[in-house]
């Protein structure tokens, strides 16, 4: 079977070899295994991109393949974060509570630690108790469930009502997207438990591991982004393979038709909508330990847009296409506002790419929806047609 | 395997440590400057860019630092934390920057902290504050709450008699924090609990007609009603706006504000804000020579006579000369050296007197409260001799027993009663 | 100007005179000379120590001491620097004009280095105003007797029952006189001489609506915590509270404590530092240390601590219980009669209901306010949408241009009304313009993929807001409306409402009734409307829906433009404005149901009272209103999915 799958579709083939070959390339060029050519906020960079082109490969699947629209596919990714967050901030802050108790004559009780551990996490919003979200924060296990089952449940629930009341297209589009505004506004209040507006912060400060360095760390979890990214992406190929794969296009192509047909529309959606939205999650999760620092304006609607933007520009209905979107406009992004590109002098008036770049992107978006459709995995078509004609 | 590679790890770092020690004397050298040029805080933090480019440039003009020429590097973290983290971990790891001048928001600087720690950068924070904090790395030359909020209180408690308080602010940290202390010092000072009404709103919130309504309904028990306003950015106009729009006179319910300077008001039509209060350690009334000469040079360097100065600009400009002076003392751009000397240096205000730089990171100023005028300046009516800023405040309980001493104690968070030092690094 | 002042000092000079003679102290000595013997005072004056000097001003009996204390509440009293000596100046060029204060001539000019401005602060200029009462209560000047009034009513005070009384015979103008009338009635219900004078005058307050009553009526009714083993004789008791039930045990007992009538608990960190005071060869109480990481190890050997005499017992919870059942804890009002409480209970009551009343009136106007807005910045998404089936995530940036033009307009034309007769068809011209241009180069070319239509206007705004960056700079530009909108509409003193929020649900209204005029009157409107049903229907007909559709895409954008200036009037103009009405404007018109100006009315409606509904149950937290509105909306487009007002036709489909 997975013989099959995979003589099928060689392109899965290619883009693990590509990606292999990718990780052994900074794994070399790094300071902690080899040269020092790569900084580590630059494998930091590479890292969270992998992430991200993770959950663009999601977002392919649910809109490029399955014609779901969904501007709220961060809210996921947000909730994977806030889990490991979580389990994070609490650990890390354990640890330093207890090391400060021991130093008493008198070993301290389980409630003085918790005490000591909410005043310090909760401090800086007024507050010094545990609120009930942080209950399983003390279990790594849990967290990592929750990591999964939150994003998964969450979409769960949304899309079973959603896809039953036939909400569709736009419509389906604006519910997503205030989603994801209901859920930023609740992070965003204090009361919800999770710092509100500070958010989650020194997530890159792995509980354990205090004596390595960050170059190392962040060589880890750009390994275990590679890995994510690599799994996640035959997952998606196989899901949009064979008769299942069929039936999703068929549904993105024509739902009546499909419904027609006997197929059980409905359900195929809500699969394909629950499932991305845990790969997002474990997406999110990889994400902000490398970010180090989670706030309730990552899940604001901009940034589920953008999203789109990153897969439209890439090319939808091919994974590749995501994941190059993904990586080369949140590349360029950062390169260009980071003050990276040589500003443009024009006599009269200097062209400032960190004012520019935005605009810049806009327009080319604009460019893209009207004259490539099919974004920049589009061109590979172009080339691979031109070589079928010789 | 992997001790292996962290041997390796180890042994690279130093050597890129060594590398970049080595470069810091290379010129010219690079200071970073972090504040948000876009989003909501835009309108308080564009203006310190450009007062540390001013700052920059006459130090150039004097010969540069240590016969270096400096060099500014400018990122824009646009009002976004997570931003704020990855701006600053790019400027200290890919621009080796030897000392960064930025934030406004507490929340920006709790997430640039983690990467300051983590690399041993330096870092200078020139806006008041809600204390509670005290890095290894970082210098705050804002006020801490003892020398802004508690003065003011003080102020509404004495000189104009409230008795019932409204706290409103922008929902973060620093107004979590003030209030939450705020609020224990009150209730010391024997005001009940009901007596204090608490409302914080999101950034940037524009919709203010209910609040304002709220508060001038808090004087339906006959108590005396003042205001104390955390409120930051530019919900401020919205907030003014309405309340010149009630017709909230100064007389009847006093606001105090603290993050409202002469920036932020010069956007607004204050004719119906006169007389309301603001809490600071500078204002740009202060009758002094020194004052009068950064006006003048300010005004040279942004080509525009209208513009204003307010406190966080004169803690920049504190802030800036110290490292300077500091650098020059040390003889050197290195973190620890330069970090070492910074304790008790010294530096003359604007508004007169000096600033002296405690082991704690926090510096010792007078505090000032001024009253609103009809062009948008404030009359200053109250000012204290230097007040030592106070890292953490005695008016919580769990914060009274600490305390913070670089130099002495070498710990920045050290429970006086065990004796013992709660953490070395700052928690989050 | 200056008859009335000379009248005014005529007029006070007697009851100057009056007390003068009474505080015994010789009336020729002259102003200057009070004033200095209090220097310190005078310039810097405290609220708590300035009454001193007010006394001996008010007794020295010098007619000028009401000019004095009037110049020196506005500022205008200087200190010479040189000898000390107060002169009044007024800033002429680089020096000032000072004029002597007891003779009332010039005092020739000084340079301004060497004078000192005096700053009273706000506590100290009330207590001045309470001075000035007395000279100013029947002053000829208008605002001076408002003066005294309202000075009256920040700080009350017994004594000012008679002067007030005796100015209400001589009160010309109606409106001050009412006012008059009733802070006397205020006055006499605090500090009247009988119980009768006092209920009489209670009774009169319970039609009343204003904070000033409500106050008055709350402070007779002022209560004080009190706990005691019996309530004692005389007391007038305003309830008896019940533990566990009004008041919580905890707080009860912390109560007894501050009574001194119960011992204090031990805190955890007091127990933990008397065991670590107390270990003894690596035990406390018999215990190992080693064994005290619970907190019932640490009770048992703090008691065995407290058994041996070393340590104050703990408060068991039965001590507690002993403690609250022997002890009454009750509210005691600080009057002392009864029937006077009484009254006043009754009448707050009935003010308190009232209020509530017209406190849903004004909620309501609020909402009405807020749904204006939404309204406003929502039709024209509503009409695109409704008549092409796309939506415009660059409208948010049309509103932002359009508060823009205003803020240039006022540039150029510094008059704030002309400007904004200006702004307001300006913006509708910029926008509308700019919506055919991307109407014409963007959308007509999407027009069967509303999804990506979606996507490429999402390019549009982005870029558009930066481009707004880059021209006007990242900071909030001011938009100031002209003076007529500034205050607010009082109805009475709980409904009120800003006059540029009428001014926006005016504007609202007219374009409701201008948009269903060109819609069901015109002939623009009837190709509007056949458009949007069947569009090749339509076509067939010979109605040009290209036209049709840049036109429609024109006015939408255009009426963004004028909502943009309205909301700028009101808030704020940054190159963010945009994104913040953006989702709400998309809720309206999907709650709304899409393409009908009636569906959107609803759905603004909708929102806005729902957002304002929440708020008025929470009010300290909007952001908890939001989101609670948003979770409703999810919830509602479940069970009508296309909106309130359904539509049949082009929009209908997908």
């Amino acid at each position: 079977m997975t013989q099959g799958f995979l003589s099928k579709n060689p392109s899965v083939l290619w883009f693990l070899a590509a990606l292999g070959l990718f990780t052994l390339c900074v794994t070399v060029l790094s300071e902690t295994a080899g040269v020092g050519l790569l900084s580590t906020s630059f494998i930091k960079t590479l890292g969270k991109t992998l992430c991200l082109c993770l959950i663009a490969v999601a977002m392919d699947v649910v809109w490029g393949y399955c014609g779901i629209l969904s501007l709220g596919h961060f809210a996921f990714f947000g909730i994977g974060g806030y889990a490991i967050g979580m389990w994070l901030m609490y650990a890390r802050t354990e640890i330093i509570v207890i090391r400060s108790l021991n130093s008493a004559a008198i070993p301290p009780t389980p409630e003085e630690i918790t005490d000591a551990v909410g005043q310090q996490i909760f401090g800086v919003v007024g507050a010094t108790d545990f609120p009930w979200l942080w209950a399983f924060s003390d279990s790594l296990f849990l967290q990592l469930l929750m990591v999964v089952l939150v994003p998964g449940l969450l979409a769960l629930a949304f899309g079973w009502l959603a896809f039953r009341s036939r909400v569709t297209g736009v419509y389906l589009s604006i519910l997503t997207q205030a989603m994801t505004l209901a859920l930023s506004l609740y992070l965003f209040q204090n009361d919800s438990g999770l710092r509100g507006n500070n958010g989650l912060s020194g997530l890159q400060n792995i509980p354990g591991f205090e004596k390595t360095p960050q170059a190392v760390i962040s060589l880890w979890f750009f390994w275990a982004s590679a890995l994510a990214l690599g799994l996640g992406y035959v997952l998606f190929a196989w899901v949009v393979s064979g008769k299942m794969g069929s039936v999703i296009r068929g549904i993105r192509d024509n739902e009546s038709r499909v419904r027609f047909l006997g197929y059980h529309v409905e359900t195929y959606k809500l699969f394909v909508f629950t499932l991305t939205a845990i790969v997002s999650g474990i997406a999110g999760a990889l994400y902000y330990p490398q970010a180090g620092i989670i706030n309730p304006a990552e899940v604001a609607p901009i940034a589920s847009i953008y999203l789109a933007v990153w897969v439209a520009i890439g090319g939808r209905g091919r994974l590749y296409g995501a994941i190059l979107g993904a990586a080369v406009v949140s590349l360029l992004s950062s390169w260009f506002t980071g003050g990276g590109a040589p500003n443009i002098p024009l006599g009269f008036y200097t062209i400032q790419w960190t004012d520019w770049w935005l605009v810049l992107l806009g327009f080319s978006f604009v460019a893209v929806t009207l004259f490539f459709p099919k974004g920049i995995g589009g061109l590979f078509d172009l080339v691979v047609r031109k070589g079928d004609q010789k | 395997m992997f001790s292996k590679l962290s041997i390796t790890a180890l042994a690279t770092t130093a050597l890129v440590g060594l590398a970049s020690a080595a470069a810091a004397q290379d010129c010219p050298i690079k200071v970073g400057v972090l504040h948000s040029l876009s989003g909501t805080m835009a309108i308080s933090e564009t203006t310190l860019k450009d007062t540390m480019l001013m700052l920059i440039e006459k130090q150039n003009e004097k010969g540069g630092v240590l016969g270096c020429q400096l060099e500014a590097v400018v990122k824009d973290p646009a009002s976004d934390w997570p931003l704020f983290a990855e701006k600053a971990r790019e400027l200290i790891s890919n621009d080796e920057v030897v000392v960064t001048f930025g934030s406004w928001t507490s929340s920006s600087r709790k997430a640039v902290l983690p990467i300051l720690e983590e690399l041993n950068a330096l870092y200078f924070y020139p806006v008041q504050y809600e204390g509670e904090e005290s890095s290894r790395n970082v210098f705050y030359t804002g006020a801490a709450p003892n020398q802004q909020a508690i003065p003011a209180v003080d102020y509404f408690l004495e000189e104009l008699g409230v008795e019932k308080f409204a706290l409103l602010g922008t929902d973060y940290v620093y107004p979590r924090t003030t209030n939450r202390i705020l609020e224990s010092y009150l209730k010391d000072k024997g005001i009940a609990a009901e007596d204090i009404f608490v409302n914080y709103t999101p950034f940037g919130q524009s919709d203010w007609a209910t609040i304002v309504s709220d508060v001038v309904a808090l004087g339906a028990d006959g108590k005396q009603v003042g205001v104390i306003s955390t409120i930051n950015g530019d919900a401020n106009i919205g907030f003014y706006k309405e309340l010149a729009a009630a017709n909230v006179s100064a007389d009847d319910i006093p606001v105090v504000a603290f993050s409202v300077g002469e920036e932020e008001l010069s956007g607004l039509d204050t004719s119906n804000l006169v007389g309301h209060l603001a809490a600071w350690n500078y204002f740009m009334t202060a009758d002094t020579p020194a004052n009068a000469e950064f006006i003048s040079a300010w005004h040279a360097y942004i080509g525009d006579e209208k513009r204003v100065t307010n406190d966080p600009m004169e803690a920049h400009y504190i802030g800036f000369n110290m490292w300077v002076n500091a650098v020059e003392a040390a003889g050197t751009t290195d973190v620890d050296a330069v970090r070492e000397a910074m304790w008790g240096q010294e530096f003359p205000n604007l508004t007169g007197g000096t600033a002296v730089m405690g082991t704690n990171h926090h510096l010792s100023k007078p505090v000032l409260i001024g009253e609103i005028r009809a062009d948008g300046q404030f009359d200053i009516i109250s000012q204290t001799e230097p007040v030592p800023g106070d890292a953490w405040t005695d008016f919580l309980p769990e914060s009274a027993v600490l305390t913070s001493d670089w130099k002495e104690l070498g710990c920045g968070m050290y429970n006086t009663q065990t004796e013992t030092c709660v953490q070395m690094k700052s928690n989050y | 100007m200056l008859r009335a002042l000379i009248i005014a000092l005529a007029l006070c000079l007697p009851v100057s005179v009056a007390h003068a003679q009474s505080t015994g102290q010789s009336p020729t000595e002259d102003l200057q000379t009070v004033l200095q013997r209090h220097a310190d005072e005078v310039a810097n004056p405290g609220r708590r120590s300035v009454g001193d000097l007010i006394a001996d001003l008010v007794g020295s009996g010098q007619p000028n001491v009401a000019t004095f204390l009037e110049r020196w509440q506005d500022k205008g009293v200087y200190q010479r620097s040189t000898d000390g000596l107060f002169f009044y100046a007024k800033r002429q060029g680089d020096e000032y004009a000072l004029t002597n204060m007891t003779t009332g001539e010039p005092a020739g000019s000084v340079p301004t280095d060497i004078m000192t401005e005096i700053r009273p602060n706000g506590g100290v200029r009330r207590v001045i105003g309470a001075a000035l009462v007395q000279f100013q209560l029947s002053d000829p000047d208008r605002a001076r007797r408002v003066a005294a009034l309202d000075a009256i009513s920040r700080s009350p005070d017994a004594d000012q029952i008679e002067p007030l009384r005796d100015s209400i015979e001589g009160e010309g103008d109606p409106v001050l006189r009412l006012r008059k009338e009733r802070l006397a009635g205020h006055l006499r219900a605090r500090f009247g001489k009988s119980t009768d004078d006092r209920i009489g005058a209670i009774n009169e307050l319970s039609s009343a609506l204003d904070v000033e009553t409500r106050s008055v009526l709350n402070l007779i009714l002022t209560t004080t915590s009190e706990v005691a083993a019996s309530v004692p004789e005389g007391t007038n008791v305003a309830r008896i509270l019940g533990v566990g039930t009004d008041i919580s045990e905890a707080e009860a007992y912390a109560r007894l404590v501050s009574a001194n009538l119960a011992p204090a608990p031990i805190p955890r960190d007091a127990i933990k530092a008397a065991l670590t005071a107390n270990i003894t060869d690596g035990r406390v109480g018999g215990i190992p240390v080693g064994q005290l990481g619970s907190e019932a190890s640490r009770t048992a050997a703090y008691d065995a601590l407290a058994a041996a005499g070393t340590v104050p017992p703990s408060v068991t919870a039965e001590i507690r219980r002993a403690a609250l059942a022997s002890n009454i804890f009750y509210d005691a009002y600080t009057e002392k009669d009864a029937a006077v409480t009484d009254a006043a209970r009754a009448a707050l009551d009935e003010v308190e209901a009232r209020v509530a009343r017209y406190q849903i009136i004004d909620i309501s106007m609020d909402a009405l306010s807020l749904a204006s807005i939404y309204f406003l910045a929502a039709i024209g998404l509503a009409i695109t949408f409704g008549v092409m089936g796309v939506i415009n995530m660059a409208h948010g940036e049309f509103i932002m241009m359009g508060a823009y033009t205003g803020y240039v307009v006022q540039l150029f034309i510094p008059d704030y009304t002309i400007s904004l007769l200006v702004a307001l068809p300006l913006a509708f011209a910029v926008t509308f313009g700019a919506g055919v241009a991307m109407e014409r180069l963007v959308i007509r070319h999407l027009y069967h993929r509303p999804l990506e239509t979606l996507l490429a206007t999402f390019g549009i705004s982005i870029a558009l807001q930066q481009l707004a960056k880059n021209i006007f700079g990242t900071q909030a530009r001011p938009l100031t409306s002209p003076g007529w909108l500034d205050g607010a509409w009082v109805i009475n003193d709980v409904v009120q409402i800003a006059n540029i929020r009428i001014a926006i649900f005016v504007l609202a209204l007219i374009f409701l009734g201008l948009i269903l005029f060109v819609l069901k009157r015109t002939r623009l409107g009837l190709e509007v409307r056949s458009v949007t049903q069947n569009p090749g229907m339509a076509a067939s007909m010979g109605i040009n829906p290209d036209r049709i559709n840049m036109l429609t895409f024109g006015l939408g954008s255009g009426i963004a433009g004028i909502a943009g200036v309205a909301i700028g009037l009101y808030a704020k103009v940054t190159s963010e404005m945009g994104s913040d009405y953006i989702v709400q404007s998309f809720m309206t018109v999907v709650v709304g149901g899409v393409g009908n100006v009636w569906g959107t009315l609803a759905g603004a409606s909708l929102i806005g009272g729902l957002q304002k509904g929440i708020e008025f149950f929470n009010p300290s937290n909007t952001l908890a209103a939001q989101t609670y509105m948003i979770l409703f909306i999810i919830l509602f487009i479940q069970f009508r999915p296309k909106g309130i007002v359904a539509l049949k036709g082009r929009a209908a489909g997908d």
